[in-house]
This record gives C-alpha cells, sequence and structure tokens, in this order.
C-alpha cells in the first residue's frame, strides 16, 4: 500500500520535476506504453493467452476517433466507444474458434487477423489507405481535446493507467482472477473444478480489447495522425509484449515497471544511434525477448522473488 | 491462355509454399510447437543465395545446396540453445522464444542489408519456354518442380527411411520412442535442422525469380501457417497439396482482384478456416 | 442410485480400451475399482469425469444423463475427480488451489476463502496454506489435489490413483483421510493397483479386465473369484504390486 502511494505521488510529481519537453515527452509515451502493455496483460500474462497481435485492437481504438472526424468532423472523442465496440467484436471473432485448441493457435490466429486488417485498412481509401488519417490541427474547442502542451495529455494518460490497473487489482482479487490463473497454470485441471475454460478466456481478451483500443485512441487523439504501420503494425503488438513479459507477465506492476526500463532506453538507443537507431532498437527487443523467453520467463518479477529473500539474509548477517 | 500461364504461376510458386510450409508442419506434428520464425528461415535463404552469388559466383545448384547447409545448421543451433530450453517451459515462453528470433533475425537483416529490394543477378536459368502456347520463364519453372521434388521427397524420407521413422516415432510418443532407445533430443533437432534447410532452399529458389527486402520473412511466415492450417497440422502430404492450393489462389486472386488482393484473400481464407474447420481443410476431424 | 454406466464402450482406432462396462453405484458407497495395467480403467474412469466422450453407452448422474456433458458440467453437478500425476497448479499458493475449487459454490472471495480455509484444516495443509503448491512434494500434492477437489462441494469423488507411491506411514495418513471425507457424506470410486489398501477401504470391489467388469462383490468375495485370480495371477504374482 505504502509502495503504491509513493509510486502515484511520484508520477504526480515527475512533470513538476522534469517540465522540460523532452522529458515530458518520455513520460508521456512512457504511460502509453504502461496502459497498452497492462491491457495485454490481462489476457496474455494473467490468463496465459499470449496474444502477438494485440495492435488490432490498438489500431482499431486509434483509427476510430481520426475517421469520425475526417468523415463526420465529429469530436475524436466520440470515436472512443465505437472503437471498443469493435474491438469487441473482433475479440469474440478471434477468440471463439482459437480458444477450443491448444494455445498456439490463438498466437497464430492474432497474428494472422492483425496482418489481414493491417493489410485491408492500407488498401481501403475510406481509412486514408496506405496515407493515413489526421486529427483536427487546430482543435475547436476542450472537446477536440488537442493541447498546446505535453502536460494535460500526460494527466489523462495517467487517469487511465490508474484506471486500468485498479480494474486489473479487482480482477486479481475474485473470482474470474482466480479462474485466469487456474487456467493459465493447468487448463485441463482448472476444467476438472468446474473453471468455465473458454468462456473465461474470452472475458479476459474481452476486457484486454477493450483497453488496448483506448490505448490506441489515446496515442491517435494526442498525435493527430495514424497511418496503418503505427496502428496496426507489428511491432505496437511487440511493444507491448515485450514490456510486459520484460516487468513480469501476470502481475499487477509487471508491465509498468517493464515500460519504465524500456521506453527510456529506446529513447537512449534511439538518441546514442540516431536515425539509425531504429533498427538497432527492434534488433534489441528481438534479443530480450529471447532471452526472456529461454532464461526467465516470468520476468524481472520473478528474478526479484528470487533474489529479494537472498538480499535480506544478507543484510541480517 | 493467359488465364493457364496464371494458373501454371500460381502452382509453380506453390509447390515453393509447400517446400518451406513442410519445414513447419514437421515441427508442429514433431511437438506441437509453432515457429514464429520460419518466414525468417526463408529470409535468411535468399540472403545466403545472394551472398554465394556476389562472393562466390556459381549457379543455382550452388546457392541453394549452401542455403540448405547454411540454414541446417542455423536450425540445430536454435533448437539446442534455444527451442530445447523452452519446450517444457509456460506457453508464454515457448511463443516468445521464436516470436523474439522472428525479430532479431528480421531486424539484423534490416541492419546488415538495409531495406532496400535486392534480386539476384541473371542466372544461367534466364529464358521463357513456350509450352503450348503457354509462356513459362525457365527460372519458375525449375525452381516450382525442384520444389515440389524436395518435398516428395521429405514424405519418403520420413515415411521410408530407418531416420524418418524414429523421427515419427518421437512424435508419436516421445516416451516410448526413448524405451525403444531412440534419443529424442537429437532427433528433434535433426527436425529442427530439415525444417530450416527446406526453408533455406525454399528461400533460395524464389530468389532466382524474385525480388525481395528483410520484411518478406513476415510473409512468408504467414503463408506456412496457412498452408498448415490448411493441410492439417503435422502433415507434409498435407502442406504439398495445401500449398499447391495456396500458391493457385493467390495467383488467381492477383489475376482477377489486383496484385494487392492476393495476400488479403489469403489471410481472410485462412480466418475463415480457423472459424470453420481448425483441423484443416485436408486434416482429419 | 447415484451414477449408473451401461454399456459404456470407447475405441481409439481399432483398439477397445472399454468394451461394454456397466456400473452402478449407490450414495454413500466406497468403491474400489482395481485391475491389470492396460485394463481399460483409466479410460473408464476418464468416461466417468466427462473428459472422454465414450463411443457409445450412457452414463447416468442422479437423474442427469452426464455421457457427453463436459468436464466443467460435471464439476458443477457434484462429480469430481483427482489426477493419476498430481496437476496441482504449481505457481499458486495452497490456498489458492484450493479456493480456485472453492469458489465454484462460493463466487464470493472471502465465502470462498472461508470454505477454502476449513477444507485445509480437514485434509491438514492449514499449516502450509501460504506455500506454493510446487513446493509441496508428492504425498502432500496429492492431498491438496484431493482438498481441491473437496472444495467444489462434490457427492461424488473419483480418486485415480491417490494412494500409490505413498510410504507406509503416509498411506495409513491418506487412508485416514478418505475415511473421514466419506463421513461427511462424499461418495467414492479409487481407481488402484495396491489391492490390500483397497480391500481395507472399498465396501464393494469392481474388477476390470480387457475394456469390461469380470467380476464385483465384497472384497473377502472378490479375491476368491476364478477369472480375477486369472486376470491378475495369471500375468505373475508380482504385477499384484507393481505401478506401471
Amino acid at each position: 500500500m505504502k509502495g503504491t502511494i509513493a509510486l502515484c505521488l511520484a508520477f504526480l510529481a515527475y512533470p513538476f520535476v522534469f517540465s522540460n519537453a523532452f522529458y515530458l515527452d518520455i513520460g508521456v509515451a512512457l504511460l502509453l506504453a504502461a496502459i497498452s502493455a497492462s491491457a495485454w496483460n490481462i489476457v496474455g500474462g494473467y490468463a496465459g493467452q499470449v496474444s502477438v497481435g494485440h495492435c488490432m485492437f490498438f489500431g482499431v481504438g486509434a483509427y476510430l476517433p481520426l475517421l469520425v472526424y475526417q468523415h463526420w468532423q465529429l469530436p475524436p472523442i466520440v470515436g472512443v466507444p465505437v472503437g471498443i465496440a469493435i474491438s469487441l467484436v473482433l475479440a469474440v471473432l478471434v477468440g471463439l474458434p482459437t480458444f477450443r485448441l491448444s494455445g498456439h493457435y490463438f498466437s497464430m490466429a492474432t497474428i494472422a487477423v492483425a496482418e489481414l486488417i493491417r493489410l485491408v485498412v492500407s488498401t481501403w481509401d475510406f481509412a486514408g489507405a496506405a496515407i493515413g488519417l489526421q486529427g483536427p490541427a487546430v482543435g475547436r474547442g476542450w472537446y477536440d481535446l488537442t493541447f498546446r502542451g505535453e502536460l494535460p495529455y500526460y494527466f489523462i494518460f495517467l487517469g487511465v493507467l490508474v484506471i486500468v490497473l485498479a480494474v486489473t487489482w479487482q480482477v486479481q482479487r475474485t473470482r474470474f482472477g482466480y479462474y485466469l490463473r487456474a487456467i493459465k497454470a493447468g487448463e485441463r485441471a482448472a476444467r476438472s473444478l468446474g473453471v468455465p475454460v473458454r468462456r473465461t478466456k474470452l472475458y479476459a481478451l474481452m476486457l484486454s480489447a477493450a483497453f488496448t483500443s483506448v490505448a490506441g485512441s489515446l496515442y491517435a487523439i494526442k498525435t493527430g495522425f495514424i497511418d496503418p504501420d503505427s496502428g496496426f503494425g507489428i511491432l505496437v503488438s511487440v511493444q507491448m509484449v515485450i514490456i510486459a513479459a520484460l516487468g513480469g507477465a501476470g502481475t499487477l506492476y509487471g508491465p509498468l515497471v517493464g515500460a519504465l526500463i524500456l521506453i527510456p532506453l529506446q529513447t537512449a538507443t534511439n538518441t546514442w544511434f540516431g536515425g539509425g537507431g531504429t533498427g538497432l532498437t527492434y534488433i534489441l527487443y528481438g534479443g530480450i525477448i529471447v532471452i526472456i523467453a529461454r532464461f526467465e520467463p516470468g520476468g524481472l518479477h520473478e528474478m526479484w522473488q528470487r533474489i529479494a529473500p537472498k538480499l535480506w539474509k544478507r543484510h541480517a548477517a | 491462355m493467359l488465364l493457364l500461364q496464371v494458373i501454371v504461376g500460381g502452382l509453380l510458386l506453390g509447390a515453393i509454399y509447400a517446400l518451406f510450409s513442410s519445414g513447419l508442419t514437421l515441427i508442429w506434428g514433431m511437438m506441437n510447437f509453432i515457429n514464429f520464425a520460419h518466414g525468417e528461415f526463408v529470409m535468411l535463404g535468399m540472403y545466403v543465395a545472394l551472398l554465394v552469388v556476389v562472393w562466390l559466383g556459381g549457379g543455382p545448384a550452388t546457392f541453394g545446396f549452401a542455403a540448405a547447409v547454411a540454414l541446417f545448421v542455423l536450425g540445430v543451433l536454435v533448437y539446442g540453445s534455444l527451442i530445447r530450453h523452452v519446450t517444457r517451459g509456460p506457453m508464454l515462453a515457448q511463443i516468445l522464444s521464436t516470436f523474439g528470433l522472428a525479430l532479431l533475425l528480421r531486424y539484423t537483416a534490416f541492419w546488415i542489408f538495409s531495406a532496400n529490394i535486392v534480386s539476384l543477378p541473371q542466372t544461367s536459368l534466364g529464358g521463357t519456354l513456350n509450352i503450348l502456347g503457354i509462356l513459362v520463364p525457365v527460372a519458375q519453372l525449375v525452381a516450382g518442380i525442384t520444389a515440389a521434388v524436395l518435398t516428395v521427397a521429405m514424405h519418403l524420407f520420413l515415411t521410408g527411411t530407418t531416420i524418418g521413422s524414429k523421427l515419427l516415432a518421437v512424435a508419436e510418443d516421445r516416451n516410448a520412442a526413448m524405451l525403444m532407445g531412440i534419443r529424442p533430443d537429437r532427433m528433434q533437432a535433426l527436425a529442427w535442422g530439415l525444417a530450416a534447410a527446406s526453408a533455406g532452399i525454399a528461400g533460395a529458389l524464389m530468389a532466382i525469380s524474385y525480388p525481395w527486402s528483410p520484411s518478406v520473412g513476415e510473409t512468408f511466415g504467414l503463408m506456412a501457417f496457412v498452408v498448415v492450417t490448411f493441410g492439417g497440422f503435422g502433415s507434409v502430404p498435407g502442406a504439398m497439396y495445401a500449398g499447391l492450393i495456396i500458391g493457385l489462389i493467390q495467383a488467381l486472386s492477383a489475376f482477377y482482384f489486383g496484385p494487392i488482393y492476393k495476400d488479403i484473400v489469403v489471410y481472410g481464407l485462412f480466418v475463415a478456416l480457423l472459424w470453420f474447420r481448425p483441423q484443416g481443410l485436408l486434416g482429419k476431424a | 442410485m447415484l451414477l449408473s454406466a451401461q454399456n459404456v464402450s470407447k475405441e481409439f482406432g481399432n483398439l477397445r480400451a472399454v468394451a461394454g462396462a456397466d456400473l452402478a453405484i449407490e450414495e454413500g458407497e466406497i468403491i474400489g475399482l482395481i485391475g491389470p495395467n492396460g485394463a481399460g480403467k483409466s479410460t473408464f474412469f476418464n468416461c466417468l469425469a466427462g473428459e472422454t466422450l465414450p463411443t457409445t453407452g450412457k452414463i447416468v448422474f442422479d437423474g442427469v444423463d452426464v455421457t457427453t456433458a463436459s468436464p466443467e458440467t460435471h464439476a458443477r453437478l457434484g462429480i469430481g475427480r483427482t489426477f493419476q500425476v498430481p496437476a496441482t497448479f504449481e505457481d499458486l499458493t495452497v490456498l489458492d488451489n484450493v479456493m480456485v475449487g472453492a469458489f465454484l459454490r462460493h463466487p464470493h472471495r472471502t465465502h470462498a476463502r472461508a470454505h477454502a480455509l476449513k477444507v485445509l484444516d480437514l485434509v491438514g495443509l492449514k499449516d502450509r496454506q501460504d506455500l506454493r503448491a510446487r513446493s509441496l512434494g508428492t504425498p502432500g500434492r496429492k492431498r491438496l489435489e484431493i482438498a481441491r477437489v473437496l472444495a467444489t462441494g462434490p457427492r461424488l469423488m473419483l480418486l485415480d490413483e491417490a494412494l500409490a507411491g505413498l510410504t507406509p506411514a503416509e498411506l495409513q495418513q491418506a487412508i485416514a483421510l478418505v475415511r473421514k471425507i466419506h463421513e461427511t457424506g462424499v461418495t467414492l470410486v479409487i481407481v488402484e493397483h495396491i489391492m490390500e489398501v483397497i480391500m481395507t477401504l472399498a465396501r464393494r470391489i469392481i474388477v476390470f479386465n480387457q475394456g469390461h467388469v469380470i467380476a464385483q462383490g465384497e472384497p473377502q468375495q472378490v479375491v476368491k473369484d476364478e477369472a480375477v485370480i486369472e486376470a491378475y495371477l495369471g500375468r505373475g504374482h508380482r504385477n499384484w504390486r507393481k505401478k506401471d
């Protein structure tokens, strides 16, 4: 509890301590990454159903606000609930057939559906095809959520992150959360104890999809621009997976910890290596993912659990 | 006549799909494991072909062989250093291992070779044949037939040789195979080598006629998923038929709807298949 | 009658693992299901638990046809089962393992927790409630599995070799536990290889061979049965006590 309060205070103080635009930018990027990864974590971490195509929900969430603006001049925020609704439908379409089968089918289906959507969007003029969509350049009112500085975005994103984590915390404590962990630990045994496995997995995917969609909307509203690669590109999914897995998939704060490490690291590699750095960043991503999978699938959380008791012992001695 | 030409072209490319997909299906059949980096193996096969041609010269036989050997070694290494350690671990580790590997290989290729589209210099297989009025580039004809022969050879190897039957025994029942004195680890390493080699040769064969860039790995990886799902998981003959069918569907949709739709149609079919017949169109119910 | 299985068969390809097995269980019984290795009793057991779909036949539990029902439905109706190789949730604590079971009848967390603690007390794992399941030994994990099933509030419990691989001391504790569970009103079916144990526990023994029931009755009566002696002793006396 103390830790949570300290964490909240640190996040509230951050923009005032590091008020220059560069640091604020990192803060906003970090919060967004933490939101998406926490959303992924619900199905990928807690339920152990590894989606590698979560960009489909992020992209839908990102496109809808700009679509409603582009075609009907509505405030982008109107697109947010529509995005959530479409993401939920997508979640059912992907989850219903694959959750009967082994986990590999689900992973394959997510990546294939995400790529299918990316290809369709890239050729679909209504959605801006390969060029993408733009939001209002100058806000017509507060409802367009176009702010000159980063500060308002920082606090909106922080608020959403708090909501996602609070929901996750609540899920963890309820029957639904116990069922998710049971499914991850052993489907056959869970089923024998009366856990409705398929339905529980589907609900987890839907909850996760809704939050991921919101993350996409936040991204698009803040950036004011979206194209197929920044919405539906594989790297969008990769970032969610790597951040959650690094911090500890299936733990409340794992994704946040992962974002705290990875986003500054990413900024650093991009700064050090200049424009060519992005390629190196992704090589690094791949390397980190392989190392986590091979040596520490529980991420830093599991590592800490193992090391911490030994550290205390040394202090005591 | 044009339609026939499209059909022949589709089948020839489909034979290559069948070749690299048979590798993916072999791994699935043996260890219930999906390799997300399989498409990257194909992509690496293409670059091996390029490097061999540029540095050493030599024709398709030389660089095809080189790609097979290089990828076989890579496959065994990947198995020994990574896959072996994650197969008994949690689902997250299983999926992230090859998914991370795919990113690592893809972006390393981007870094080394840049995102530019490259192609092989004209090989000895230039020119076009006119078979009863159907124009078929010699390179595509040779590549397609080679791929078909190799896929059949893979099937015969698995079903007709001692080592092949040992591989299948491990796939059937790991423990029983161990009791019979078969070492599952070695057999699985061999399977990974063979799977990667099939991807490598397929890459080299495609490199003869098609230009590419490091991003093709993602497309081929997904294509292999589609073929394997169509053909039934774990079945090499299934992959053979499904590869040909997918190649044909792709060629026809490019012909009727335009080239940008060819992958959309195939992935759309894949999603439909997952819904209605997840065990594969040709697989057993 | 609590459960009845009529003419249940299961074929895997050409192999008939279960060939027309019948079984009737009354409320309050302890039944021992025995038979040599490969007799098909595990397959039959899985049919009863809803994990394997029989090729033919009918299984009725308390008036409900459960032949094609899912394992989840079996649990909800009151049929619980353990696994031959304990399938505890290794990363979860002992208490959380049992709570997963308890949630079936107690949707609210505090109620589920209270119920789980009660069950842990009964099976004697309360002092280890905060350990992760994987840190328990095999006897502990078998006990935990029983606790988990018990928490779902079953009327019929199917135990798959819950007593195998235990030392004599552990065996005595396990037998005491099974008796205690029986006293709470749960009907039990125990699949077992060890003849002696089942003799002291079961009121009725069902002997399985080659896919069907070859003998049943009181323990003393069954061991004298010609067909049983043939099935067991024909394969050598040592097989009696050996695990597979």
